[in-house]
């Protein structure tokens, strides 16, 4: 796949905005973060991905000053932030309660952080008229917080972090209180806005549908550990541990044991079944070891398919129905379940597979991930 | 709606007349002609008169007024500090028992308050009168002035703070342009009550009060025991219609920005 655009995390000689660099964090005797190194690069839309408690917060709370790393540095532009207070930092947060004043107006919320710069006077209503604009909210610039919606507040306050032009920019659970529909408009908004601007962005999310949407790279935590940092495809595709790819979308794990010939691995999974036939991703796979694949690489068929090695039979127990797919559980001999998916790309056709039905799994010799346990 | 009833009407008749039918007793006998109290002599407004020309009854009540406002506003401004420090100082040494002890005067009975704070007094040198008031009553008053603002404090967004920290404010700056505003209906209905609480004390105020300075709580007091005088129902009626007005006042207030909020969420609905 042809690069279009540098990506400043496979250059080695690219200057990373920000750096982590053996950062721990503890309360009590609660480790939120531990020894966690991170390199975030200049104009990034940097997601922070994991399931509450996992510590993403904490970071995010790291980098606007209010916390500071129990060990270990966080360079901004190379320079060590833990002793700058919060009001002394270029950088901006946008509150998941949006953290709106309420005794303000629209324009002096976007304002408050400008009157506190050195910024003269008459350029400040330049600047939010220049904000409200861009997240076109014009109309209602001389409205209370409580007197606009919802999705009006989210772009009043994500102006109010903006307008002072911050490095960085950070974002926490931004459009967790919206409804779908309009989260979905806003995750394309904030990609252009982050375009537009060039600013830094940091997200942080539990929504792994946001992250992938909207991030450029993301980074997968888990119990204040990184587990993954990296493009929202290879994320998906290329996943380095069964956690991420759990995690990530859904996912058949498969334990086995694995020989390798050349450059095909086979895994026996279960006794009197076909053994799985893969490729070999790095050398020296032999041995136990877990097989991912996802449920939309499984094609499930009738007849036995003749074109491809995997081929396996099992019967359907349930059948999830979700519209534009459905997910069929398949129960193989042995008991394990598999998880196909099928898309509904016909509108008026009988179910072709039903409940007890026998039915043919298959799936290419490279459509799985081979890990070793 | 409900509907009437004759059970209904009862109690609310007896209810009222239980609370009002002795101060309507006092408002009635305050334009009573006779120098003597429980008997009717006719119409007349001389008693109002008089009690103009009472110098005590204007200095008392001057007294009154002066240690209400002083110690009510410090009262305020330090009730606020303790309730800013106890919610948002986290976990400080000695931090229980600061909460323990700002507490204590709500439950502690008025005559040991007093005592005390006479004992203190005399020890220290200083002289009783209306300085040694103003302290008493900035003490007492100051802890409830703390509960009321600290509610407020408590159920407030921490990360609105946090938002004017993180757009340039310094600690003190955030507090003045950002915690101060969104609390200061709770600062105020503090300062009201602490007010309140002042104007009406006798029983601290008569342990600290001097020859120099008596409230008019005391003044009344004092005077009864010599017997009641139609001057004292004409001012007890005074204070009863500013009590009435401030009452009426306050309720239509707060109707009226409950209704106005009402309007504005709508129009937001709508906009949105």
């Amino acid at each position: 796949m042809p690069e279009t655009t540098p990506n400043p995390w496979n250059d080695p000689t690219a200057k990373p905005l920000i750096q982590f660099k053996n950062v721990t964090k503890r309360f009590g005797n609660f480790t939120a973060i531990e020894d966690l190194n991170i390199d975030i690069y200049e104009k990034e839309f940097f997601a922070l991905l994991g399931p509450s408690g996992c510590g993403k917060t904490t970071m995010m709370r790291m980098l606007a000053g209010f916390e500071t790393p129990t060990s270990g540095t966080i360079l901004l532009d190379g320079q060590d932030i833990s002793p700058i207070p919060p009001n002394k930092r270029s950088v901006n947060m946008m509150f998941q309660s949006y953290a709106l004043f309420p005794h303000l107006t629209v324009f002096d919320n976007i304002a408050f952080g400008l009157k506190r710069s050195n910024m003269p006077k008459g350029q400040i209503a330049d600047r939010v008229q220049e904000m409200l604009r861009l997240v076109q909210i014009e109309k209602f610039a001389n409205r209370k917080p409580e007197q606009i919606s919802g999705g009006q507040r989210q772009r009043v306050a994500l102006a109010r972090a903006l307008a002072k032009a911050p490095k960085l920019l950070l974002l926490d659970e931004p459009l967790s209180a919206l409804d779908k529909k309009l989260r979905q408009e806003t995750q394309f908004e904030l990609m252009d806005i982050q375009e537009k601007t060039g600013t830094t962005f940091v997200i942080v999310t539990h929504d792994q549908e946001e992250a992938m949407t909207v991030a450029s790279r993301v980074a997968v935590m888990d119990h204040g550990k990184l587990k993954q940092v990296d493009t929202p495809d290879r994320i998906y595709e290329a996943p380095n541990s069964a956690y991420v790819a759990d995690f990530i979308g859904e996912v058949n794990i498969i334990e086995g044991h694995s020989t390798t010939q050349r450059d095909t691995v086979s895994i026996a999974w279960a006794k009197g079944q076909p053994e799985i036939i893969g490729t070999l991703s790095k050398p020296g796979m032999d041995g136990n070891v877990t097989f991912l694949i996802r449920p939309e690489k499984i094609v499930i068929s009738a007849e036995k398919p003749t074109d491809r090695r995997n081929t396996f039979q099992g019967k359907v127990v349930d059948i999830a129905y979700l519209g534009n797919l459905s997910t069929y559980y398949v129960q193989m001999p042995n008991g394990q379940m598999i998880k196909a998916q099928a898309a509904n790309s016909r509108r008026r056709s009988s179910r072709p597979f039903t409940w007890e039905d026998t039915v043919w799994l298959s799936w290419t010799d490279t459509a799985g991930i081979i890990l070793d346990r | 709606m409900r509907r009437f009833t004759w059970f209904n009407a009862t109690s609310l008749t007896l209810g009222f007349a239980f609370l009002y039918i002795p101060m309507l007793i006092v408002i009635i006998y305050s334009f009573n002609e006779s120098k003597l109290v429980t008997v009717w002599g006719g119409f007349s407004t001389k008693w109002y008169g008089e009690l103009v020309q009472n110098e005590a009854f204007l200095d008392a009540a001057l007294v009154t007024f002066k240690v209400g406002l002083v110690s009510s506003v410090i009262a305020t401004i330090l009730g606020t500090m303790a309730a800013y420090v106890l919610v948002r100082g986290g976990r400080f040494y000695g931090r229980t028992l600061f909460s323990g002890m700002i507490y204590a005067p709500l439950v502690m009975p008025e005559v040991i308050t007093g005592l005390s704070l006479l004992l203190l007094f005399i020890s220290i040198g200083l002289d009783r009168g209306i300085v040694t008031i103003i302290l008493a009553h900035t003490t007492f008053s100051m802890c409830y002035v703390s509960v009321v603002v600290s509610s407020r404090l408590v159920s407030f967004d921490r990360s609105v703070e946090e938002a004017a920290l993180d757009l340039g404010c310094t600690p003190f700056d955030a507090f003045r342009s950002v915690t101060l505003p969104i609390i200061a209906p709770a600062v105020i209905s503090g300062w009201l009550l602490a007010l309140t609480l002042s104007l009406d004390d006798l029983v601290i105020a008569s342990f600290v009060a001097g020859p120099s300075a008596t409230t008019l709580p005391i003044k009344v007091f004092s005077s009864v025991r010599l017997g009641v005088s139609p001057e004292i129902n004409a001012l007890s009626t005074i204070l009863i219609g500013i009590v009435a007005l401030g009452t009426v006042t306050a309720s239509i207030t707060t109707k009226r920005a409950v209704v106005r909020r009402r309007h504005e969420q709508q129009m937001a609905v709508q906009a949105g």
